[in-house]
């Protein structure tokens, strides 16, 4: 073993009960720096998902002078890492006439958009490409993965609001503006397929050295079909072309930190972390079903990915707009029926609780974060991690002050540890913003937004 | 009409061509197939004369209207509500302004537009003739077959297929996404499941072929045959390999190129020093990851100056394969579209025949079946543990069981689809039987089929399963019963509610307690906002109050109070009982066919209904009344329609 080995492999493979060729975790270095310097470590753009909006008054803190010091109780679990916490009140949603009657089918896929579907063709997907999406085609081809999305429900709901396509019930994120990008939801899978490790025996991991080429001649081969086929269809083909090349990038990711695990391995030091960096989390699957062990391996996962710089761009969508029940909570009602409370007490306690809930969980992995060293600081020093929800009260289905909780400096982008009251922006304005802080050019704004947010800038 | 055929490949595609007809001004030369299955097939010329009616009727009648009473507020750059009817008036038949003017007919219809307050109103009459016309504005669609996407395999399919071809698991392709069923599919991969085609090729090279030394296994003999012996060239063994794994895998036999693009991988690894078995490995992993595996691709170019050309029998044998059973063609179908005769009308009903009484279409229910019914998240969905600790894992699968072979019966014997609503028999086992009361009667985990002595249940109204789904964790909700039934059974639209519901259940606790849920609900009908829909959905949902949240009878509800199953429909027709309500659905049995039949067709089409399928729903129902509305008559006419059968390619 290497003496700055930077994982521990039993650690991670406790989880998973195999012992397998971990080709990514060989080495752990960041694979954009100049070889022998300790540089800065890479910033990471997170977001996390909760529906139906939150109950106002136990969200909102009383004001921005006694944000440290007296907090509102849905963010009790935050408090340990206030200060590296920023909120902001007055960012709109999007407005979403002419879909009045399709509200829950909007707040998920106007998240990260900022957009509203195109309404003549509203059956098909067509909105645009989402914001976690731009981060990643700018930053995703510095890591193995350009991009992490996960899920705690299936993606399958069927409803059909105002003939919307029901993928926009349960997706926030689209690769363009025809394409969903569909989340993981097993992290056993996530884990397999993030790190190389299976939990299956007789499955093969390792990458076979021809597939690159084999793979080359099949996209070749797949040419002359495309010449043949109508429009729509080339289209529909160059879809399942660009992810076989992803798997080719992928597959040279892999070989190339191989060789310098091997070049290491021989003595040459190339890329670098700090020595006093945490070694990688470890990532134990729950055996139960329930809500929030599950909901923490999930968080495990992205603070994982993210820790051994795999990604760099996430999205977890915590908890979907359909038919979702908290039996952990110790009720059995469905989140949104408990949304339309008209201030009835015990539906205002039960929307709190899970609103509490959720950020509870948030806050879990936010802390896991604080807690690792990385470079000169903690892994959520580098990360810029958001949480929100895409309604502001489910009762009334409001969006004016959409609830948002952002937690770390993003290397050093953002003013944390203080509340903004009276900033006027939309949600574009945010996410425009953010993908600013973490360094990504744009040429347009995202949405509609029309300005940055210059006050959460440090 | 004039028969003439394009000679290509061998194979003949044979088209008839119609007289000239000028559409819209587009000047599109319209093809239709021999595959003319259906007697009522509109002819071209009729069409034609029922396009030029309607135009002239939309010129006369329909432009004044919209610009007396419509255009100040929908049109010349105004567009309240969104809908602008001068822009639909340009294109009326365009599948874009379609909404516009349904939203139109049903606000002129009902009164509610042009709004009182306006100088100019129109007449009784003029409403009346406004919506008779607007009614044929689907005869302004060009006949199109509409878009013809390539779609990937599904989960389930693409699973289904290795196990056909390769007899390995399905389970091999569980870690796919789930697909997002609708109207349409939709299939995209995130860049972290866009490795799991490699992944799952690898672990089905793993499971059938033996390990680098070892003798082979008996699969790997059927799809390799013997190695090359002394003196053969191993290339060319190699090719007949990749021909027929090719032709197995992309369904149909593989061009030149692409035997070539295989040998060019048999070569890859020979060059990197890989043994023959090892290199037809990768051979056979590259035809695993090819996209004419993963999509149903055509068999040949079309080469002609056509629009719309007939599918060729290989891509008809996959497309029915896929409908019905969900997985790869059988040597059956294969071998009638290596025949090019497939097409034809008598052979294809008889394979549509021939594939319903397979056990394999159950892929029908999982597939159709259980979508339309709604019960794909039963399994999972969350009951108050407390209040129904029956609903185990065991009930809720033998609600599932009891829907699919329910829905298989009829199939399998050609029942007409009111069966599906009135029915005296049901499928149950043990402990399915104490939801029915009859546990003293039926024991075991075996389902078995069951004469019903109760009126009351029998068909998809008295369903567990159905009243399971639409019901909320804790109570049953009439609103959702009255909405499933509305849409699901009779094919209406259900408008959602307003955005900003207003507070009506500010029912005070100690004002409603001793309510029944019934009466409670009622509350909506005293708000006028809400009165409108509630008074139509909430009177089906009451009739089926008598069944609780997961389907037991019951004659009191939570609240103590004795239930009161009876009301009227807005039509006058009135009920007093589960019983009385299923003989009135029973009763609209067009509308309930008329329901499946878009319904199937769109799941056939694997996209929305749009523009010209209207009149092919029309032409089908025309058709399927005729024979009883039986479900596989219903199967059998989809199967053969003007959409399924022909393609667009430009």
């Amino acid at each position: 073993m290497l003496k700055n080995a930077l994982i521990d492999r039993r650690t991670c493979l406790k989880g998973a009960g195999a012992s397998l060729a971990l080709p990514l975790l060989e080495t752990m270095g960041w694979a954009d720096t100049i070889a022998g310097k300790a540089s800065k470590p890479p910033v990471r753009l997170g977001f996390m998902y909760m529906p139906h909006g939150v109950i106002m008054d136990q969200f909102w803190p009383t004001s921005p002078e006694t944000f440290l010091s007296s907090l509102p109780p849905a963010l009790e679990s935050l408090r340990p890492v206030l200060d590296r916490c920023l909120m902001m009140k007055g960012i709109s949603g999007v407005p979403i006439s002419p879909f009045n009657g399709a509200p829950h089918a909007l707040e998920l896929s106007t998240w990260l958009t900022a957009t509203l579907p195109d309404a003549p063709t509203r059956h098909r997907v067509n909105i645009a490409i989402s914001a976690d999406q731009i981060a990643a085609n700018y930053i995703g081809a510095l890591t193995s993965l350009p991009s992490l999305e996960l899920a705690t429900m299936p993606q399958t709901h069927k409803e059909n609001q105002e003939g919307l396509h029901e993928a926009y019930y349960s997706h926030c994120s689209f690769r363009s503006p025809t394409q969903t990008v569909p989340a993981e939801i097993n992290p056993r899978s996530v884990l397999k397929r993030l790190f190389g490790q299976s939990d299956k025996p007789g499955r093969s991991t390792e990458v076979d050295p021809l597939d690159r080429q084999m793979l080359d001649r099949v996209i070749g081969g797949a040419r002359d079909l495309r010449k043949t086929l109508p429009q729509g269809d080339q289209h529909k083909l160059d879809e399942y072309l660009d992810s076989v090349r992803a798997v080719e990038r992928r597959i040279a990711a892999i070989e190339y930190r191989q060789k310098e695990a091997a070049l290491e391995k021989a003595g040459v030091r190339a890329s670098r972390r700090h020595e006093s960096d945490s070694p990688p989390i470890e990532i134990k699957i729950p055996e139960g079903d329930k809500r929030s062990e599950y909901m923490q391996v999930m968080c495990d996962l992205n603070v994982l990915a993210f820790q051994t710089d795999t990604t760099r761009i996430s999205t977890y969508i915590g908890s979907t707009p359909n038919g979702v029940s908290y039996p952990e909570l110790g009720f059995s009602d469905q989140h949104h029926s408990q949304t339309h409370h008209n201030n009835e007490a015990e539906k205002v306690r039960k929307v709190a609780a899970i609103t509490k809930f959720n950020i509870d969980q948030f806050a879990y992995m936010v802390k896991r974060m604080a807690d690792l060293r990385e470079g000169d600081g903690t892994l959520l020093d580098h990360c810029l991690m958001m949480w929100g929800s895409g309604l502001e009260d489910g009762n009334k289905h409001a969006r004016e002050n959409l609830p948002f909780i952002i937690a770390g400096g993003g290397g050093g982008a953002v003013n944390t540890g203080r509340f903004l009251t009276g900033v006027s922006g939309n949600q574009g304005d945010l996410l425009t913003t953010l993908l600013d802080c973490i360094g990504v050019p744009l040429d347009r704004p995202i949405g509609l937004a029309t300005k940055q947010i210059t006050a959460m800038k440090a | 009409m004039i028969h003439f055929a394009i000679r290509r490949q061998g194979r003949e595609i044979r088209l008839r061509r119609g007289p000239a007809v000028s559409v819209l001004g587009a000047g599109v030369w319209f093809l239709s197939s021999v595959l003319g299955l259906t007697e009522t097939d509109l002819d071209d010329e009729a069409f034609a004369a029922l396009q030029a009616e309607t135009k002239k009727g939309f010129s006369e009648q329909v432009t004044p209207f919209v610009k007396n009473y419509c255009s100040d507020c929908h049109g010349n750059k105004k567009r309240k509500g969104g809908v602008d009817l001068i822009a639909a008036l340009k294109r009326p038949g365009q599948a874009r302004y379609l909404k516009h003017w349904k939203l139109a007919v049903s606000n002129v219809k009902d009164f509610d537009m042009p709004p009182d307050d306006e100088e100019k109103l129109p007449t009784d009459e003029e409403r009346r003739q406004f919506e008779d016309w607007i009614g044929k504005i689907k005869y302004l669609s060009p006949k199109d077959p509409g878009p013809f996407v390539l779609r990937r395999l599904t989960k389930v399919e693409y699973g289904n297929t290795l196990r056909d071809l390769y007899g390995v698991d399905p389970s091999v392709a569980e870690d796919l996404p789930d697909e997002v069923f609708g109207a349409g599919y939709l299939n995209t991969l995130s860049p972290l499941q866009s490795e799991l085609y490699l992944g799952i090729a690898n672990a089905v090279l793993d499971q059938i072929l033996a390990p680098m030394g070892k003798p082979p296994t008996a699969v790997q003999k059927r799809l390799f045959e013997e190695p090359p012996g002394k003196g053969e060239d191993p290339r060319e063994a190699a090719r007949k390999v990749a021909r027929r794994l090719a032709r197995d895998a992309y369904r149909r036999p593989p061009t030149d190129e692409e035997v070539e693009v295989l040998v060019g991988v048999y070569d890859l690894a020979r060059e990197n020093e890989l043994g023959y078995p090892e290199a037809l490995r990768l051979l056979f992993k590259a035809v695993l990851v090819s996209p004419q595996f993963l999509f149903i691709t055509p068999a040949e170019e079309i080469d002609s100056e056509q629009e719309i050309v007939p599918l060729d029998d290989y891509q008809m044998a996959s497309r029915l394969s896929y409908l019905i059973w969900s997985t790869v063609p059988d040597a059956a179908l294969y071998e009638l579209a290596a025949a090019g005769t497939l097409h034809q009308p008598e052979v294809l009903k008889a394979q549509v025949k021939r594939l319903l009484m397979d056990p394999r279409s159950r892929a029908l229910f999982d597939g159709f079946g259980a979508q339309w019914l709604g019960l794909g998240d039963l399994e999972s969905k969350t009951f108050d543990e407390a209040k129904y600790p029956l609903m185990t894992a065991e009930m809720r699968a033998a609600m599932v069981e009891e829907a699919r072979l329910f829905f298989e019966d009829i199939v399998r014997k050609n029942e007409s689809v009111v069966r599906f609503v009135d029915s005296d028999h049901t499928f149950l086992n043990g402990t399915l039987a104490g939801l029915y009361g009859l546990d003293g009667s039926i024991t075991g985990p075996e389902m078995r089929r069951v004469k019903l002595e109760d009126p009351n249940r029998g068909g998809i109204l008295g369903m567990p399963a159905v009243l399971a789904t639409t019901s909320f964790p804790n109570r049953t909700s009439p609103v959702k019963r009255g909405v499933w039934v509305l849409e699901q059974v009779l094919g209406e639209h259900v408008p959602p509610p307003p955005a900003n519901v207003p507070p009506l259940e500010k029912q005070d606790q100690k004002e409603v307690a001793g309510l029944t849920l019934r009466e409670r609900t009622e509350l909506h009908v005293t708000n006028a906002t809400c009165a409108n829909c509630h008074k139509v959905l909430d009177p089906i949902g009451f009739g089926l109050e008598n069944f609780d949240a997961i389907g037991r009878w019951r004659e009191v509800d939570d609240s103590g109070g004795a239930i009161d199953a009876s009301g009227e429909l807005p039509s006058g027709e009135r009920f007093a009982s589960p019983r009385d309500l299923k003989a009135i659905v029973a009763g609209r049995e067009e509308a309930v066919a008329r329901n499946l039949v878009e319904r199937f067709l769109a799941y056939a089409l694997c996209r929305p209904l749009q523009g010209y399928d209207e009149i092919v729903v029309d032409q089908l129902m025309e058709a399927i009344a005729k024979n009883d509305y039986r479900m596989q008559t219903l199967v059998i006419e989809v199967v053969a329609s003007y959409p399924f059968t022909q393609r667009r390619v430009r």
